[in-house]
């Protein structure tokens, strides 16, 4: 099927099964592999990309119904010779990485999530990453990082 | 230049992961690659009758199938039993059959279903105690004649392993009449590694050799392994290691990389292999399962003058890891505190079941989880407190270790005292009058550092920057992104920034032991330590030339040599490695590191590859927690670690390891559960049902670094990564326990599992009747002749 | 005959209601609907694999509107659970609704998964809006090539199979009037799970706050979601109390026919259920502002 779609602003025909997952055509098409396939079932977030703006798990959307629609991925989030996002520089400054392969997706939800909640608490942005997993870092950088960006925003 | 040296210097590939830039293994353009799909066995059990691949072979876009004649060689770890392929045995569900290369995945995926196999399904043994019952059927019928990869210990039918030991005269210190004997059982499942990205490899086939893109943790037991399976020269097999996305000890042995090395070879294509992650639940090298009778002998002044045990893991299909495990339940089991006379069998068990593995900190987990509910049990028994009983009887300096080797420094105790302290710090519990049961535990646990050969190479290139070379890998604790660069930063005296880490490459690094088991700061730190110096020592020399003075005179302070007390009579690095071009050629050094060699006392330890620890690593951890007593949820509320490291080298990095570490733990402890249906599939397929901690899972963890202990890791580290996790299934095990008020045997403590303890429900008990009461019976092999020449 | 692979499964897109009916009731390629994507793309990994045919319905306007008639909330089946839990307040008698609508899973599944999915989710037992859509006394508007349909929700879950097939879910109304309802669910972990068991409860108090009617479903501890007509009429006649709500729950246990589950056995599912019904019975007190 042709699905003409907008990725990272640049709008594009691709040809998918309708049925492949937006996650697997943004990787394998586009080679944008920030996007990372890790559970395939919606559960740890790690794919997560913006589709009109909102975060979704681009595992689980069928690529046909991404058509005539725009598309944002972690690629995205800053220019490639620009600084980081604030979300970014704030997971930085917390030191909170380690594998790194939940990251894209967690920075996609947490971008999001600010948008909508601006000033969260501590149980604001744990309910918000309820859908973001990491197996590494247990979690409590991350949570701090976001909770003070929104402290001083 | 302050030292490098504590200092939290932050993670070079931060930015790149932030901005989803890292390539990973999985992120290699397939573009002009052929895909992988295996045929795994859907019966736990049976003999492979027939196999006819050619439906695979005819079918368009297919370049290459190969099942187990491709791959002649038997692989293991201590025990060679282990074929790439089914031969003729079909040992667990999941048992790769054969292999398809094709042009897409979809493709490989519809041939390896047009593949016509017939099978004679067998009866499957999927417990241990199906597994050691009388007359059970050898799942390995030929394990006699099995080659022995590392050292001996006795086997006997679907018993892969044996370690014992035995020091002094336990059934004398049992019988005597002024102590009490306390008995515990305890039972683990597996729990899987889960890294988010999964086992992958690029494979292709240049020049005669097999080029290898993987993501593990050991670049050198892949080449080994694949050498072997395959049947080449380890030097025609080279293996290069991108950032890799978590490992956990998943990726501490070979795994995918064998297929796609032979069907690079037989397509003359690249080659890409992923697993699915239904492929990772089902197969992963998950920690073992366990079961473990311990027994003590106690006087009324709190001595341990006895102690038994009798354990069970559960290796799966093939032996792996197991074997050698074997030896670490003697460490961790009977480790930590003082014993008059000690007695253990350690057995490793075959079932019809997917093969075990390592996973951070392995058996150490439900061994100190054990070790600590019984010695809970002890104390509430014969009403001592439970900290000054630990206090009492933890090991010290002088005392002896469980192998009759004697321990160096006064840790754990110094260590329970920094508890005290550090428990200030929390909220501590709440009785709150809100129906909740609320308990909380203090637990000591030892594990020990994986040290083992490493070596490193430095190049001093001529603009004063240096570049590090190791088969190191950066699995995600920073260690190669962080610790060492900071190791050789402060040897050298350059910016951190200045030292560069090259990629693993075992074509271009000297050997390493692996990422895992908290080594790499440990021995590849000492190795670069060690590489370091060596450079150090030719700039000194070439500098003293220039500065016509003697080189013991000099000194290398900021990037630059100068006379001690004469700063103005210097040179910089840049400079004597621009002059070095000319003269004596460029500067490099290298530098090598491996383990003491501590040993067990003579006639102590049979079947064991680790007979004493040459570096312990000490923890000791207390959890507050909250268990609803209509549903049976344990919420942690607080959760304290005073870690043994050693030396800091970058104390932030190791608070990250520690959160991570504890949080994996509390998965382990209350979450994460594997079981198996009757076909030996396991039944939590994904993250659906394998339920690893959320966020507002998990806590902030409180930490002390206690540092000073000895070790003769660089500058006295000790590794960091592993340990974090050891102590997790005991602290929530035991408060648990305390806040319900009955004993917990059994992890993981799911709600319903608690509930079912709070009521009391039948079967909720753990009853084993497999594990021998009786060590004589429990042992295999000459008994009389092991206590005969077990030290007094 | 299921496909194993997306490759060549084929996805229809429909103008109107009418093309996709067709193509539904098609008897030599039965198209399935397909909404948000969120149960069909896990096909793979239940095992289940893929239909040859899909029919995208989210496009059809009359599947995306939620509408305030004239006594009725209409809720198209294309609508989100995200975007049902923005439209829903949790003062108004859908309280138990908009719960199960802004908690069901995780914030990007609430995104995308619809209304319509969770009904027609036959193999899905611990879907969020089915028992809230129970005790809200919801309709299912149906069309297939003979015309509309309404069923009741519990009428539709005794045969949906039957129902669905040839036809398009199209959209569900609900009758709007008073009373408070509350959601309640049971994760085993703090967040993130499907619930191992849920209770629905909406009741009409009195001034004097004695329960004048109520309803009760129960979702996730049986096979599929239901209406407990009995432990409703225990509550009806006196004030709201958890615990005698949870001791009626216990004492009608033997009416509950509790599932095996990967996640939890039929043992645990019953063992909880008072306790879940007795935290509604709380939230209720809560939005009610009456005591005890």
């Amino acid at each position: 099927m042709l699905i003409q779609i907008t990725v990272n602003g640049e709008t594009r025909g691709v040809h998918a099964p309708p049925l492949m997952s937006l996650g697997r055509v943004l990787r394998e098409e586009f080679h944008l592999t920030g996007t990372k396939l890790v559970c395939g079932e919606g559960f740890c977030g790690s794919c997560q990309v913006f589709l009109d703006d909102e975060a979704v798990n681009s595992c689980l959307v069928p690529i046909a119904t991404a058509d005539g629609r725009q598309v944002r991925t972690i690629e995205s989030i800053a220019e490639p010779r620009g600084p980081l996002s604030p979300v970014q520089q704030a997971l930085k400054d917390a030191d909170a990485v380690q594998c790194g392969m939940c990251f894209p997706g967690m920075i996609v939800s947490i971008t999001s999530f600010l948008e909508n909640c601006p000033h969260p608490s501590r149980l604001d942005v744990q309910a918000a990453l309820v859908g973001n997993l990491c197996r590494c870092t247990g979690y409590e950088r991350i949570v701090d990082a976001v909770v003070m960006l929104g402290a001083e925003g | 230049m302050q030292s490098a040296i504590g200092a939290n210097y932050p993670r070079r590939d931060a930015e790149d992961k932030l901005r989803g830039r890292v390539k990973f293994t999985i992120d290699h353009d397939s573009g002009q690659m052929l895909h992988v799909a295996l045929l795994r066995s859907e019966v736990p059990s049976g003999r492979l009758i027939a196999l006819d691949l050619e439906p695979a072979r005819r079918m368009l876009g297919v370049r290459g199938v190969i099942s187990a004649p491709d791959a002649p060689g038997i692989y293991g770890v201590m025990v060679a039993d282990h074929p790439l392929f089914v031969v003729d045995e079909i040992r667990y569900t999941g048992e790769p059959i054969a292999a398809v290369a094709a042009d897409s995945l979809e493709i490989a995926q519809a041939a390896v279903a047009a593949i016509r196999v017939e099978i004679e399904e067998f009866a499957p043994l999927f417990t241990m105690a199906e597994a050691v019952a009388p007359g059970a059927r050898e799942l390995h019928p030929g394990w006699r004649d099995y080659e022995m990869l590392a050292g001996e210990g006795e086997r006997d039918g679907n018993i892969s392993w044996q370690s014992t030991v035995v020091r002094g005269d336990v059934d004398g210190e049992f019988a005597r009449d002024d102590v009490t004997i306390v008995e515990t059982l305890y039972r683990a499942g597996r729990q899987n590694q889960t890294p988010f990205e999964p086992r992958a490899v690029v494979a292709s086939y240049e020049g005669g050799r097999f080029v290898i893109t993987t993501s593990t943790q050991f670049p050198w037991s892949v080449r080994s392994g694949v050498a072997r399976v395959v049947g080449v020269q380890p030097s025609d097999v080279r293996v290069i290691v991108p950032t890799v996305g978590g490992g956990f000890g998943l990726k501490f042995e070979m795994s995918l990389e064998p297929f796609a090395a032979l069907l690079a070879r037989e397509t003359g294509r690249s080659v890409k292999f992923v697993n699915s992650r239904q492929e990772e639940q089902q197969t992963a090298l998950c920690r073992e399962n366990a079961e473990i009778r311990i027994r003590s002998a106690v006087t009324a002044t709190g001595e341990i003058v006895g102690r038994e045990g009798i354990m069970m893991m559960d290796c799966g299909a093939y032996s792996g890891e197991q074997p050698f495990l074997c030896s670490m339940v003697t460490h961790t089991l009977f480790g930590s505190y003082k014993l008059g006379s000690a007695r253990l069998v350690s057995q490793s068990v075959y079932t019809s079941t997917p093969p075990t593995g390592a996973f951070r900190a392995c058996c150490g987990t439900y061994c100190v989880a054990a070790l600590e509910r019984h010695t809970d049990e002890i104390c509430a028994r014969m009403g001592f407190d439970r900290w000054e009983f630990r206090r009492q009887n933890v090991l010290g300096d002088g005392d002896l270790g469980p192998t009759g080797d004697t321990f160096k420094g006064d840790v754990l105790g110094p260590m329970l005292d920094r508890m005290v302290e550090l428990r200030k710090r929390s909220t501590g519990i709440r009785s709150h009058h809100d129906g909740l049961l609320y308990g909380t535990s203090i637990t000591v646990g030892t594990w020990f550092i994986f040290v083992g050969p490493s070596a490193a190479t430095i190049n001093l290139n001529p603009d004063g920057t240096a570049t590090l070379i190791t088969a190191g890998v950066e699995i995600g604790s920073g260690s190669t992104m962080q610790a060492i660069p900071q190791i050789v930063a402060d040897v050298l005296q350059i910016p951190i920034g200045n030292v560069t880490v090259r990629e693993a490459d075992t074509d271009s690094a000297g050997y390493d032991g692996g990422a895992g088991g908290g080594r790499s700061t440990v021995s590849l730190g000492a190795a670069s330590a060690d590489a370091a110096v060596d450079v150090k020592r030719k700039v000194l020399e070439l500098a003293a030339d220039m500065l016509e003075v003697d080189a013991v005179d000099l000194v290398l302070e900021n990037g630059r040599v100068f006379v001690d007390g004469v700063p103005s009579v210097s040179v910089s690095i840049q400079e004597v490695a621009a002059l070095a071009q000319h003269t004596t050629g460029p500067i490099a050094g290298t530098g090598a590191f491996t383990g003491i060699g501590n040993r067990a006392v003579a006639g102590c330890a049979a079947g064991h590859y680790i007979g004493a620890l040459d570096l312990p690593v000490f923890a000791v951890h207390e959890a507050d927690v909250s268990v609803d007593p209509d549903t049976g949820h344990v919420t942690v509320i607080d959760y304290r670690v005073v870690q043994d490291v050693g030396r800091a080298i970058n104390p932030r990095a190791v608070y990250g390891q520690i959160q991570g570490g504890v949080t994996q733990g509390l998965g382990y402890a209350l979450h994460e559960e594997i079981t198996f249906d009757d076909h030996g599939r396991v039944r939590q397929q994904g993250f659906e049902t394998y339920r690893i901690p959320l966020s507002g899972d998990t806590v902030p963890v409180l930490v002390d670094l206690f540092e000073g202990a000895p070790s003769f890791g660089p500058l006295g580290v000790k590794g960091a990564g592993e340990v974090p996790i050891l102590n997790v299934a005991a602290a929530i095990s035991c408060a648990v326990a305390d806040a319900i008020g009955r004993p917990v045997f059994e992890i993981p403590l799911t709600p319903e599992r608690v509930l079912s303890l709070i009521h009391e429900r039948p079967g909720a008990g753990v009853d084993l009747p497999h594990v021998q009461t009786d060590w004589r019976t429990a042992v295999i092999g000459d008994v009389e002749e092991l206590l005969r020449v077990a030290p007094r | 005959m299921r496909l194993a692979s997306v490759s060549n499964v084929r996805l229809v897109i429909p103008n109107t209601v009418g093309e996709a009916v067709d193509l539904i009731a098609s008897k030599d390629d039965p198209a399935l609907p397909l909404a948000g994507g969120t149960w069909v793309l896990r096909g793979a990994v239940r095992g289940d694999g893929f239909e040859p045919t899909y029919v995208l319905v989210s496009r059809l306007p009359e599947l995306q509107t939620i509408d305030w008639g004239e006594g009725f909330l209409s809720i198209g089946a294309a609508v989100t659970h995200q975007q049902l839990a923005d439209a829903l307040t949790k003062e108004s008698s859908l309280g138990g609704l908009f719960a199960a609508a802004g908690k069901s899973a995780n914030p990007a599944i609430r995104r995308v998964a619809t209304v319509g999915g969770n009904l027609a989710a036959t193999d899905f037992a611990a879907g969020d809006l089915v028992p809230a859509l129970i005790v809200a006394g919801a309709a299912i508007h149906l069309i297939d090539e003979q015309g509309k349909r309404t069923v009741t929700v519990s009428d539709f879950l005794a045969c949906r199979a039957e129902l669905l097939r040839g036809a398009l879910l199209t959209h569900v109304t609900i009758p709007l009037g008073t009373g408070i309802s509350a959601h309640e669910r049971l994760t085993l972990r703090h967040a993130g799970d499907y619930p191992v068991a849920i209770a629905d409860i909406h009741v009409e108090l009195g001034d004097d706050g004695i329960v004048k009617n109520a309803t009760v479903a129960i979702g996730s501890v049986e096979a599929v979601a239901r209406s407990w007509p009995t432990l409703a009429d225990r509550l009806i006649g006196s004030v709201l109390d958890s615990k005698i709500a949870e001791l009626a729950t216990r004492d009608l246990s033997d009416e509950v026919r509790p599932r095996d589950g990967v996640d939890a056995s039929s043992w645990y599912r019953l063992q909880v259920l008072p306790t879940v019904v007795s935290r509604a019975i709380r939230t209720l007190l809560h939005a009610g502002g009456h005591g005890c």
